[in-house]
């Protein structure tokens, strides 16, 4: 709003006062809000790290066993037993709420099962395939553990990134133009009482 | 003829000593034993490319079985497929050339193939693999020939697959799958194999029979001790186990076994000593283990270690065929392993402790 667009009217300048109030209690908020949100951040990056890195290890271990698994027992038994393993894990999506930013809760079942609960026959099968089976299934826990974290880490980022342009957009853009239009308003105000006065005393001279 | 009769191989009665012909496949044997690959090519594959190996593959025995699934596979698959099908052809051949007691010994013997496909078809069709993916982990290398496992794998339900085999052994068994049970029926499968197997083995007279036994019982046993590491390992509760404990074992007797169950698992691995096995095994099991995989691999070396042991011993037996048998089971395995563990970009140490040789 430039401020010649303003109309230099008393009642102008109490709503530009009104909204200036209003702008700085809003800009208060919004950086805490943003300093907040880092923090938040900041905490979730290091669980994010970790995650990550546990991650990569299980997925090179699955990696490693199922490679064995193939070698040894051959990829048609890998494939033969997979086929007996019907049951999918249930995810449970659910969702919480960090200073106002709304992050996914991934909580999953049946990921892990006991050796005799697994769908194949124990006396066909050997231990690759149990441990190719182990370390894939600790593969799964981290994927869901680092979606979780991983999705709540974006969330927030874009968060903080929306805050810190409305930040600025109060801090540098906003509240300044609402000023200069006060300033204007305030200045014209006074311009046309000194007018006035000025006309006044020309009335009486005459 | 039914379908059945139409596409199973020749098999015969188990008493019918008279009518085998072991002079003749004895001679076929060692004559195939000869084509085996010297135990020296293993290291220099070890040092080669997986181009390099396949090379060798193509050129070697396998590749009349590399030729005609060309067509169908490429990279590591086809090399897989190819030492399953000649592998599948040697001991149809074996089944197909002996008669009398011997063809029933074989049979009775290779008879893990067949329930190796019942169960793969049973599966699929339990996950709804398509028949192309069914068809694919099939390998023909026992009494059903696979025309015949293929036409199951094409077949709409499990109820109609276990109709097909309603002349079959495995009927009885079968019969009990209600589409939810699959694991239950596996084992009840693999458990009346090593039955049926042991009951062939029972009262040996001659020499040669006495060694065979004690053959298939030592794999009894290593199967349950197999069994045992890899169940008290995950916390299975012992009658559990009990259930999956299999009868005829050489060392291991149900009452020898029964005495191990209620063992936490430190204590299992100590009262394994007095064991024969134990001098195998003592190297690599501890109170507490993470992966079982070594202990399996010594295992299985240990059990064709021991066939190899007397497998001279009576040239003119069923001995020198099951020695065979194993070899080259073990030759399919070991180029397996360094191919498929070259391709997943095992570490060599890995492949190398995988191996048998």
């Amino acid at each position: 709003m430039g401020a010649k667009e303003v109309k230099p009217t008393r009642s102008e300048l109490i709503e530009l006062k009104k909204k200036i109030k209003l702008s700085e209690g809003g800009h208060k908020l919004l950086k805490m809000k943003r300093d907040g949100l880092i923090l938040e951040f900041f905490e979730i990056l290091s669980k994010a790290k970790d995650v990550r890195s546990e991650l990569d290890a299980a997925y090179k271990k699955a990696n490693v066993k199922i490679g064995i698994a193939e070698a040894v027992e051959g990829r048609i038994t890998v494939k033969s037993t997979a086929f007996a393993m019907k049951d999918a894990p249930q995810i449970q999506l659910e969702s919480h709420n960090i200073m106002g930013v709304v992050v996914p809760k991934i909580e999953s079942s049946s990921v892990r099962k006991p050796i005799n609960k697994r769908g194949y026959g124990l006396l066909g099968t050997s231990s690759y395939i149990d441990e190719a089976v182990d370390s894939y299934e600790e593969l799964v826990e981290k994927i869901i553990l680092a979606a979780e974290i991983e999705t709540t880490m974006k969330k927030l980022l874009d968060d903080i990134e929306k805050t810190k342009r409305r930040v600025n957009a109060l801090e540098f853009k906003v509240i300044p133009e609402l000023t200069e239009a006060m300033i204007f308003i305030r200045l014209r105000l006074e311009e046309m009482e000194r007018e006035n006065t000025f006309r006044l005393k020309r009335i009486k001279k005459a | 003829m039914g379908l059945l009769q139409k596409f199973t191989r020749k098999s015969s009665p188990k008493q019918s000593g008279s009518g085998s012909n072991y002079a003749y496949v004895t001679a076929r044997v060692r004559a195939m034993k000869s084509n085996l690959l010297p135990r020296e090519t293993y290291p220099r594959l070890m040092n080669m490319g997986i181009d390099e190996i396949t090379r060798f593959i193509g050129e070697s025995q396998y590749k009349q079985d590399v030729d005609e699934l060309a067509r169908t596979y490429d990279g590591v698959d086809l090399f897989e497929h190819a030492l399953n099908r000649n592998l599948a052809v040697t001991f149809t051949k074996l089944i197909n050339i002996s008669e009398g007691e011997l063809n029933y010994l074989i049979s009775e013997y290779l008879r893990k193939y067949d329930i190796w496909s019942i169960k793969t078809i049973l599966r699929g069709k339990y996950c709804d693999a398509s028949v192309e993916e069914i068809n694919d982990s099939i390998v023909s290398a026992g009494q059903l020939s696979y025309p015949f496992l293929s036409s199951l794998s094409e077949k709409e339900s499990y109820e109609s697959i276990i109709d097909a085999l309603s002349g079959t052994d495995y009927y009885p068994t079968l019969k009990g799958y209600d589409g939810t049970n699959l694991s239950e029926i596996e084992n009840q499968l693999d458990k009346m194999y090593y039955t049926g197997l042991s009951t062939t083995v029972d009262n040996p007279k001659s020499n040669d029979s006495k060694l065979f036994s004690k053959f298939i019982r030592t794999e009894i046993d290593i199967k349950n001790l197999s069994t045992l590491f890899r169940l008290k390992n995950a916390g299975v509760e012992k009658d559990e186990i009990a259930d999956l404990i299999l009868e005829g074992g050489l060392h291991l007797s149900i009452k020898e076994i029964e005495k191990l169950l209620p063992l936490p698992f430190s204590e299992f691995v100590q009262s394994l000593e007095k064991y024969p096995y134990w001098e195998n095994i003592s190297g690599i099991v501890k109170t507490e283990m993470d992966s079982l995989v070594e202990l399996e691999t010594q295992l299985t070396k240990s059990n064709i270690k021991s066939a190899s042991s007397f497998s001279h011993v009576y040239p003119l037996s069923i001995v020198p065929i099951m020695d065979y048998i194993l070899n080259k089971t073990n030759e399919v395995r070991n180029l397996r392993i360094i191919l498929r563990g070259k391709a997943a970009d095992l570490d060599e140490e890995i492949i190398r402790n995988q191996l048998v040789i």
